[in-house]
């Protein structure tokens, strides 16, 4: 396959369907009852104009980083010392595994009576959605550092601190990247789910603290909006990519010997 | 796990010690064998543990129950509510799951065998897949209402995606000798797909099936809490409504559990489809 046809197939599909779907609702005169593409787009300049998506989409990406760096900081120290230490993986595995399996959304009713409805609740279901694919990430990449190489740099006299930052990190940085893909994919995907249900918990009580799900709530039972809410699918949908994308970017530039 | 045992301590500190006689060695075996037995639950104790200790340094019971109230509060909904909870839940699962798993099964093969196929649906998967299913939750309590239909939809819309990139991957890794050498010894296509292209991309389709029924499950959560009036999610919601959060961290419990028990089976399922394939999780 060529390369324009790579890259103009899909365009060409993309663009056939959102034509048909555009004339189909028009010819239907389901305006306002389905999203229609010139809507979407309508809606999206105008909410991109009064700065409403951009407010909303900053308070979510801002939870998302916090949520995603406590994340972190839990999860790579616990992974590691899970994967140099079998016992200890023994031990925390069965704790670590069905923690795992609640969906973080279900926390939802006790991170509101902790922490309140004020963003910190849902700060607390993506921290913890990010932290299982570190830990899980960070013990499997401990367990796969090859001991061959620790023993080498010792036996060379190279002490506890050079391993770590020689042997250690740079042999497991790559799967920790890549759980830290898969965290911010979970992150991302949690703190919607969280800002949703407590929208949805608030609404009628005014408007707490604004991310992009409590903005979705308020567009589906205050304004009606459905061009709006499929623009706000679709400014998710292209803030996963992105990140997504800036990560993978990132693993090229610290770790080119991954690069495919 | 023998990639656990290759380094490191092979044995919990204080059991290996190094085997002197023959009996001793066998002893050893035993005690080891007892004390791989109870690290996990010495895990799971802990873990009780240090949630009573806080749960009794708050003083609270509602703030945060004590594990002997939510197990109290769990036994009193095992013969009231629960089943019909799960029941609901299970059927969620099932009719979502069920559709999504295997239209995105379908589709990789359809893909896999017309590149014109691949080359319209890609795209369109490639667009949809970042769009997580939680963002279609408004969308879809405006088509389905707050009802079942909401959570049936987001685990449709969840699970297809993962099966359907994993069986695509998985077919185009298969090695193209093995169909080669098929093809020379005289199978007919269909043959070649049904004896050589489907067990050699099972590992990865049953990888996509588990990473499928792990985001279904989460989508199937949301889902409930926001958009349905039954099931294991829904019900959160419910008692927080009465305060009883004894009855909210026990039914986060059974979702837990639940979700271990499903991901379990579908683990069973894999070893026993995969043991002539030990490195993708067959036969352990």
């Amino acid at each position: 396959m060529t390369w324009t046809l790579r890259i103009g197939l899909p365009s060409a599909t993309l663009a056939l369907l959102a034509l048909v779907w555009e004339i189909g609702v028009r010819a239907g005169g389901a305006q306002g009852i389905a999203p229609y593409p010139s809507g979407v787009i309508a809606a999206g300049l105008r909410l991109i104009a009064d700065g409403t998506a951009l407010a909303a989409l900053s308070g979510s990406l801002g939870r998302v980083l916090i949520g995603f760096g406590i994340g972190a900081l839990i999860g790579v120290p616990l992974g590691l010392a899970i994967g140099t230490l079998p016992a200890l993986d023994r031990a925390i595995r069965p704790i670590t595994d069905s923690l795992r399996s609640i969906a973080p959304i279900a926390w939802i009713p006790m991170a509101i009576l902790w922490l309140g409805v004020r963003g910190d609740a849902a700060l607390f279901v993506v921290a913890y959605a990010a932290v299982f694919p570190f830990v899980v990430n960070a013990a499997q990449a401990a367990r796969l550092v090859d001991r061959a190489h620790v023993n080498a740099a010792r036996a060379l006299g190279a002490g506890p601190g050079l391993v770590l930052r020689s042997v250690i990190v740079p042999s497991t940085l790559p799967l920790v990247l890549t759980g830290a893909r898969i965290a911010m994919a979970f992150a991302w995907g949690s703190i919607i789910a969280a800002e949703l249900a407590i929208g949805i918990k608030v609404a009628g009580h005014g408007r707490s603290v604004a991310g992009l799900g409590q903005l979705m709530v308020e567009t589906l039972y205050v304004q009606r909006d459905v061009n709006a809410l499929v623009f706000y699918m679709l400014v998710i949908g292209a803030v996963s990519f992105a990140i997504d994308a800036g990560l993978r970017h990132a693993q090229g530039v610290l770790l080119p010997w991954t690069r495919r | 796990m023998t990639g656990t045992d290759r380094l490191g301590p092979v044995a919990p500190a204080g059991l290996a010690a190094p085997p002197r006689r023959r009996l001793d060695r066998s002893r050893t075996a035993i005690a080891r064998g007892i004390g791989r037995a109870l690290a996990p639950l010495g895990g799971l104790v802990a873990l009780v543990a240090v949630w009573h200790g806080v749960s009794a340094t708050v003083g609270n019971a509602t703030i945060l129950p004590p594990p002997l109230a939510v197990a109290a509060a769990l036994r009193e909904m095992l013969v009231d509510e629960l089943p019909q909870d799960v029941a609901a839940s299970l059927v969620h699962l099932g009719a979502g799951y069920g559709l999504g798993a295997l239209t995105g099964l379908v589709l990789a093969l359809l893909a896999a065998r017309f590149p014109l196929f691949e080359a319209v649906i890609d795209p369109l998967v490639e667009f949809l897949r970042p769009i997580s299913a939680i963002a279609w939750i408004p969308i879809a309590i405006l088509m389905f209402g707050v009802s079942q239909g909401v959570p049936i939809f987001l685990i449709f819309y969840a699970s297809l995606f993962p099966i359907f990139v994993n069986t695509l991957d998985g077919i185009r890794r298969i090695d193209p000798r093995l169909v080669q050498a098929a093809r020379m010894l005289g199978a007919s296509r269909r043959l070649v797909v049904s004896h050589v292209v489907l067990p050699a991309a099972l590992p990865a389709v049953m990888s996509g099936a588990r990473l499928s029924l792990g985001v279904g499950w989460m989508a199937m959560v949301a889902g409930e809490l926001v958009g349905a009036e039954a099931g294991l999610g829904w019900r959160i919601l419910w008692h927080q409504e009465f305060f009883a959060m004894d009855k909210v961290m026990a039914t986060i419990v059974a979702i837990g559990v639940l979700g271990y028990a499903a991901d379990a089976a579908l683990r069973l399922l894999q070893a026993r489809l995969l043991s002539w394939a030990p490195d993708a999780g067959g036969g352990r």
